[in-house]
């Protein structure tokens, strides 16, 4: 290849030389290149092939492959695990010291499968659902392989199922962990706490310090604000696929599916049923399956055999009941259904109840209250039983889908403790997106008139008219309320006027120069705004007396959340590149009031300058225009109400303003009109 | 034939240049992914086998987990389940019983009986009630503590209310009972079963309360970013750049400018750091009140009211291990986010906080909220304006049936409304307003609440809309009944000698729908504070402002009648009845205290002035005849009864958008305001 190189250097010299043979001569050359592209051609994917081979004998193990560790019977357990642990007491923030963007670091252990002294593995090496979590874990922004900047560290020991397991020798396993230090930082997964006959509701291995995600905690054992309550994984939600269905009232009212109850619980539905009839299907293990049915998939009523979990769909609300373990992965089957759950087991800590508030999507009953469990529901209101269905679902679809839903859940509770100040809100959890879209939050929601003392700042905005901008101020000056005045100067090629040419104003006059010629100066929240009302006033706004300025100061404060303006056609009446003309000069409804002389928070500059959507600022920068619209849609967006009109007329004995039809705006207008508004 | 061999050559040359780069590149390439596999996560493995491992539990397993008989609840430990009996509550709800002070008690107990008995879920007999509530004083010595009541039963269904870190507490066998302790230390505190009170300070008043500090929204660019609670009690402020732990002895010398302020003073800035030692819980409130947004270190005590409200949404809790991440974080904290914390610590402390009265309520509330299970307040109207205490869940548990949260819940009101007239003593059937009101676009139904002795007349004109008539009791406070025949959101609320204009009621209600939470009226009263009296007076004089409208043509929201109906205290519906005047004034009072808001006033052709009521109107000729002092009484005792003067002032009126434009009539929407 390097030799065509040469030759083409070459080439232009030989050529007039070689007439006869140029075709002979082009047609190597030719071929030597087309062969260079191939052979770089290959070359290209060449190394890569090798990588990724490479990489696949790296990665692509048997899980009977990992190093076997050998635990010496004397070698340490950890101690019981401390009751009282708080996340200021026993949990090391000094670890989280280094993680960028408010995310802590998680370090997964390698994969080791540890045996006794006799060599008798201590549990099964990994399940396929602690399998699926480390990978979730891994692929998450949490992971780094980083053991010295990780905050949280997740040991590889399988620990979902306690019954899978031998508790001491895992406790020895976990003890000699490399960073274990008495188990600070380390989170245990586990799904399946205590074992027969007291079945204890967290997990039994001794843990020291280690944080617990369990299955199944009672308010007992769970250490509040410090473990995480978890769900009890259902396989079926990977098996089966289950449509979802809407809301609304359903064939039975009541539904029992859980096969294994305490006799006295069956007794109690038996008698449900009895009173009820057909509302309240209670239904118990198939005793005559043919082969090759899964049990878990089938119910049975008396002789009547029912698929499981689409049964759960016929059904509006559906028992939870304690069985030896207050977690139960029906919890999981009935959620997803959209089946409202009542749960009946006393003390038992609900699934992620740190952040989820399950009063919107469940009931809780009291065990003893369990046979009025059929009056208490029939008194909620039917709008209600339709909305705890949608949240039931949500609640399944966000959180206890798959086990990655349920691993990044935790991760974030714990990340949120960590880092309260950047903490995911409670509507952000909790809400289901259909309400996340259309719900507004006000950001100035406190009901709140500010006190006429402060008075306001005006904002001239201004390029080289001087003559209509001193007047402006002279004008704006007469204002009783005014605090300040900020005169914008937009102009880089012009020094504003020398200090001695401004009209002197009893308040203080400051002058702005920008660094470029940009509309969106006017909306830029200067520290010299020390007021929270703002007038943005053209520098050709002279028709407006102070009277009218100072009424519509007293509007603003009366309404602080919304803009408050004058109409438009002041604004029309000299505006150099005014193209457009709006139709909604002159009808009944105002959506809009220009920015040429009208009144609103300082907060808005900020959101303007900081928190606009796309490019929309930079579309107003460069058109020159339109900036007014983009702050009305702003406004309308982030407070969902709508614009206060002040009618400028001086001869009107009360005071008066106007009032619009309600509009509110979003996004998808906003840019729209965006486009229309240069016709 | 030249050109093509150059172009050729031409074309060769560029070639064998790609080539190069194509050469060089992959070394680059290559490069590149080279130095990443040394330092990127290596991550979890994809194991071979995956496929093969096998499930967490056994096929089965999940099913049957063996049988268990039922738990009994362990010794120290309660829950709501198991220690209370809700079941006593079943018949009239929470009732709530307390047990009268022995001997002479001081000013904290006595404001805790006092707001104990005003509550509505009171009840003067033992036997009647589900929870019997025990208070404990501060300053009893140990030795002479409260004896055990008779009804005590192992604590059960008893609440152990103390205000104060007590002695006595510890020395009680608390059973079965809850507590509600100020500043209860996390370890000791049992979640869904007690109360986290917060610690109050000695002179908290019983009602009303001072108002939160804050008069803007948004922080003002000289303020101090942060103030840390001293021990003594005061604040002290100091500038944002710490370079290093302001709230610690080590780095004392660091600190910027600072300033003290005495034990009284309220903090003025940003942040408030409080170190997370129980005494320091009261400056927690200080912090609320003075709309600053307390800044928690490690706090060993729960807050208060934890169950319900939603502190992440108030207050920052942070680790105090790390004062530089914490300043760091503060300093960088978006202003979005500082203005959500501060308006909502500010409103906490106006909902839950300011008086005595509402701590008291707010900790019955949320037993009541307990016992009631699915219809309790859900969590929005805990923690949004106008709070739990005033948005009652017994007349929904749908945050859009209320005028508060059509915003949060992108809903809207029900866009039709229901006319309520009112005809009282000598008023003849008020058939010309029917009509009128019938016309109006929005108009859903007409109910007519007959007040008078005289029988109804048989027959009633022919409307568009369907017409009611309601037997009244002619009590002034019977218009404000929750009537379940009115089916809209939206009532208007009439007297019989009214006069509106169908064009005015249709405006009105437009206004109405964009201000669903206030009162939207067309004949107002203003307030005043009367020097020569050394009271408040109202008037009904044309004055620049206004502070309340006559409910004798009013928008307002249902919800206004279950509010009125059911969290009035009795005392004040009383005064009502007594002096029908005094209606109208109990009426804005109690819209304004929820909504903190002044009402507002709509377009009245002047035209209608000579068919204004003259009894209606204080300031009318006729009235002035009258004596004074029982209307004025009227609301210096509302003042009273509210803990303070909630109305607000209005200077302004809502008209339609082309009111006395100069264009056409033709293309007004409400031509006829202008023109009868």
């Amino acid at each position: 290849m390097c030799a065509s190189v040469k030759y083409n250097i070459r080439g232009p010299a030989l050529i007039p030389r070689m007439k006869t043979k140029h075709r002979i001569y082009y047609i190597t050359l030719f071929s030597i290149v087309l062969l260079g592209l191939i052979a770089t051609g290959m070359f290209q994917f060449w190394p890569h092939s090798i990588e990724s081979s490479g990489d696949w004998s790296v990665e692509k193990r048997s899980v009977r492959d990992v190093p076997v560790v050998r635990l010496p019977a004397d070698s340490p357990v950890p101690e019981r695990g401390d009751l009282s642990c708080r996340m200021h007491t026993c949990f090391d923030v000094y670890r989280c010291g280094f993680n960028p963007k408010n995310k802590i670091k998680v370090y997964i252990y390698p994969l080791k499968k540890y045996v006794g002294e006799a060599g008798v593995p201590v549990s099964s090496t990994i399940s396929r659902e602690y399998n699926e979590l480390l990978t979730a874990i891994s692929d998450s922004d949490y992971y780094t392989d980083d053991i010295t900047r990780a905050c949280l560290f997740v040991p590889s020991i399988d620990l979902l199922n306690q019954n899978s397991l031998r508790v001491k020798e895992t406790a020895q396993a976990l003890a000699q962990l490399s960073r274990w230090d008495r188990g600070t930082n380390h989170l245990l997964f586990n799904m399946l706490p205590g074992g027969p006959p007291d079945y204890n509701t967290a997990l039994d291995v001794p843990r020291d310090r280690a944080l617990l995600a369990g299955g199944g905690f009672s308010t007992w054992t769970y250490r509040q604000g410090y473990d995480v309550s978890i769900p009890v994984y259902s396989p079926l939600s990977a098996e089966v696929d289950l449509p979802e269905k809407g809301p609304g009232p359903r064939r039975y009212f009541l539904l029992s599916s859980q096969v294994a109850l305490h006799p006295e619980s069956r007794e109690d539905l038996a008698a449900l049923q009895a009173r009820h009839g057909e509302a309240v299907l209670v239904l118990d293990k198939c005793s005559n399956l043919s082969e090759g049915v899964p049990a878990a998939r089938k119910r049975c009523h008396q002789q009547q055999a029912f698929d499981y979990p689409q049964v759960l769909q016929e059904a509006t609300f559906c028992m939870v009941l304690r069985g030896a373990r207050l977690g139960q992965a029906v919890l999981s089957d009935v959620l997803r259904a959209g089946c409202v759950p009542v749960i009946i087991a006393d003390s038992y800590v609900l699934p992620f109840s740190e952040v989820l508030d399950w009063k919107r999507a469940s009931v809780v009953v009291p065990e003893e209250k369990m046979s009025d469990v059929y009056s208490i529901l029939q008194s909620i209101p039917r709008r209600q039983i339709e909305e705890m269905q949608r949240q039931a679902r949500w609640f399944w679809e966000a959180y206890f889908q798959s086990i990655k839903a349920i691993a990044l859940a935790t991760l974030q509770i714990i990340n949120d403790r960590i880092y309260p100040y950047a903490a995911i809100s409670y509507e952000d959890w909790n809400d289901p997106p259909a309400v996340k879209w259309s719900s507004v939050s006000n950001p100035l929601f406190l009901p709140l008139i500010p006190p006429q003392s402060q008075g306001f700042t005006a904002i001239v905005l201004t390029y080289d008219r001087v003559e209509s901008l001193f007047r402006v101020i002279t004008e704006v000056s007469k204002v009783p309320s005014l605090s300040k005045l900020l005169v914008v100067w937009n102009n880089q090629n012009k020094n504003p006027p020398e200090d001695s040419l401004w009209p002197k104003i009893r308040v203080p006059l400051k002058v702005v120069r920008t660094a470029e010629n940009k509309l969106s100066n006017r909306f830029f929240p200067y520290d010299e705004i020390e007021t929270e009302a703002v007038l943005a006033i053209d520098d050709d706004i002279i028709m407006l007396t102070s009277d009218e300025l100072q009424f519509g100061y007293e509007v603003w404060r009366e309404f602080p959340d919304r803009l408050v303006g004058y109409p438009g056609r002041l604004h029309l009446w000299d505006h150099e590149m005014n193209k457009w003309k709006y139709e909604s000069e002159w009808t009944n409804e105002v959506s809009m009031v220009l920015t040429g002389a009208a009144f609103y928070h300082k907060y808005f500059n900020y959101l303007y300058t900081y928190k606009m959507p796309g490019d929309i600022k930079n579309w107003v920068d460069a058109h020159m225009n339109c900036e007014d619209i983009a702050m009305n849609f702003l406004v309308a967006n982030v407070t969902g109400k709508a614009v206060i009109k002040v009618t400028p007329r001086k001869k009107f004995k009360c005071p008066e303003c106007t009032a619009i039809d309600g509009l509110s705006l979003d996004q998808t207008h906003m840019v729209e009109r965006q486009n229309n508004c240069q016709k | 034939m030249q050109s093509w061999r150059r172009k050729s050559l031409w074309l060769a040359l560029s070639a064998s240049w790609l080539l190069i780069l194509l050469r060089v590149f992959p070394v680059l390439r290559l490069k590149e992914p080279a130095r990443r596999q040394a330092g990127s996560p290596q991550g979890w493995p994809h194991w071979l086998d995956t496929e093969l491992l096998q499930s967490f539990s056994q096929p089965g397993e999940l099913l049957e987990d063996g049988l268990q008989p039922p738990q009994a609840p362990r010794g120290g430990s309660c829950t709501q389940g198991a220690c209370f009996d809700a079941s006593r509550c079943r018949g009239g709800g929470l009732k709530v019983f307390v047990y009268p002070a022995v001997g002479p008690i001081s000013e904290t107990p006595r404001k805790v009986l006092t707001s104990i008995e005003g509550s509505r879920y009171h009840t003067a007999s033992a036997t009647e009630a589900c929870l019997l509530i025990l208070v404990l004083g501060p300053d009893t010595p140990a030795g002479e503590c409260h004896p055990v009541p008779p009804q005590w039963d192992g604590g059960k269904n008893h609440l152990v209310l103390s205000l104060h870190p007590a002695p006595c507490l510890r020395i009680f066998q608390l059973g079965q009972a809850m507590v509600a302790e100020a500043s209860p230390t996390v370890d000791t505190f049992r979640p869904g079963f007690d109360v986290a009170l917060p610690l109050l300070p000695e002179a908290h008043p019983l009602r009303g309360g001072a108002l939160g500090q804050l008069r803007q929204h948004s922080p003002l660019p000289g303020v101090a970013l942060i103030a840390v609670a001293e021990e003594r009690g005061g604040w002290r402020t100091a500038g944002t750049n710490f370079s290093a732990c302001p709230w610690d002895g080590r780095c004392e010398q660091d600190h910027g400018p600072k300033q003290t302020h005495p034990g009284a003073m309220l903090p003025n800035a940003t942040f408030c750091l409080i170190p997370g030692r129980s005494p320091d819980a009261l400056h927690f409130l200080q912090a609320l009140q003075a709309g600053c947004i307390p800044v928690l270190l490690s706090p060993r005590w729960e807050l208060p009211f934890s169950e319900v409200i939603d502190w992440t949404k108030a207050a920052v809790v942070a680790d105090e291990r790390l004062p530089l991440q914490v300043l760091a974080a503060l300093q960088e904290m978006p202003l979005t986010r500082v203005l959500a914390l501060r308006q909502q610590a500010q409103f906490l402390w106006d909902a839950y906080f300011s008086s005595m009265e509402k701590v008291i309520h707010t900790t019955l509330e949320i037993i009541q909220d307990r016992i009631s299970g699915a219809s309790a307040h859900p969590s929005l109207l805990w923690n949004s304006p106008p709070g739990a205490l005033l948005a009652l869940s017994t007349f929904s548990t749908s945050p859009s049936d209320f005028p508060f949260y059509h915003l949060q819940q992108g809903s809207r009101p029900l866009g039709r409304f229901s006319a309520l007239i009112w005809v009282g003593a000598p008023d003849q059937p008020p058939l010309k307003l029917i009509q009128a009101v019938a016309g109006a676009q929005h108009c859903a139904q007409i109910l007519v609440l007959w007040s008078s002795k005289k029988p109804p007349p048989p027959r009633w004109p022919e409307t568009a809309v369907p017409l009611t008539v309601l037997d009244g009791h002619r009590k002034a406070s019977d218009r404000f009944l929750p009537y379940s025949a009115i089916s809209t959101d939206a009532i208007l609320s009439l007297d019989a000698h009214s006069s509106l204009s169908t064009s005015e009621v249709d405006f009105a209600f437009t206004v109405w729908q964009s201000f669903p939470e206030r009162m939207v009226g067309f004949l107002t009263w203003s307030h005043f504070w009367d020097e020569a009296q050394g009271g408040w007076g109202y008037t009904g004089e044309r004055a620049n402002e206004f502070s309340m409208v006559l409910t004798s043509a009013a928008f307002y929201h249902r919800y206004y009648h279950t509010l009125f109906t059911h969290s009035l205290p009795k005392a004040l519906r009383t005064l009502a009845d007594e002096s029908p005047r005094c209606v109208d004034v109990l009426m804005n009072f109690l819209v304004a205290a929820v909504t903190k808001l002044p009402p507002i006033k709509v377009p009245y052709g002047p035209w209608h002035q000579e068919a204004r009521p003259p009894p209606l109107a204080p300031g009318s000729p006729r009235l002035r005849a009258e004596p004074q002092p029982a209307a004025q009484n009227c609301i210096n005792r509302m003042a009273a009864g509210f803990g303070h003067m909630s109305l607000v002032s209005s200077r302004l009126r809502l008209d339609p958008v082309l009111f006395k434009d100069p264009v056409s009539v033709l293309r007004k929407k409400y031509r006829s305001l202008e023109k009868p």
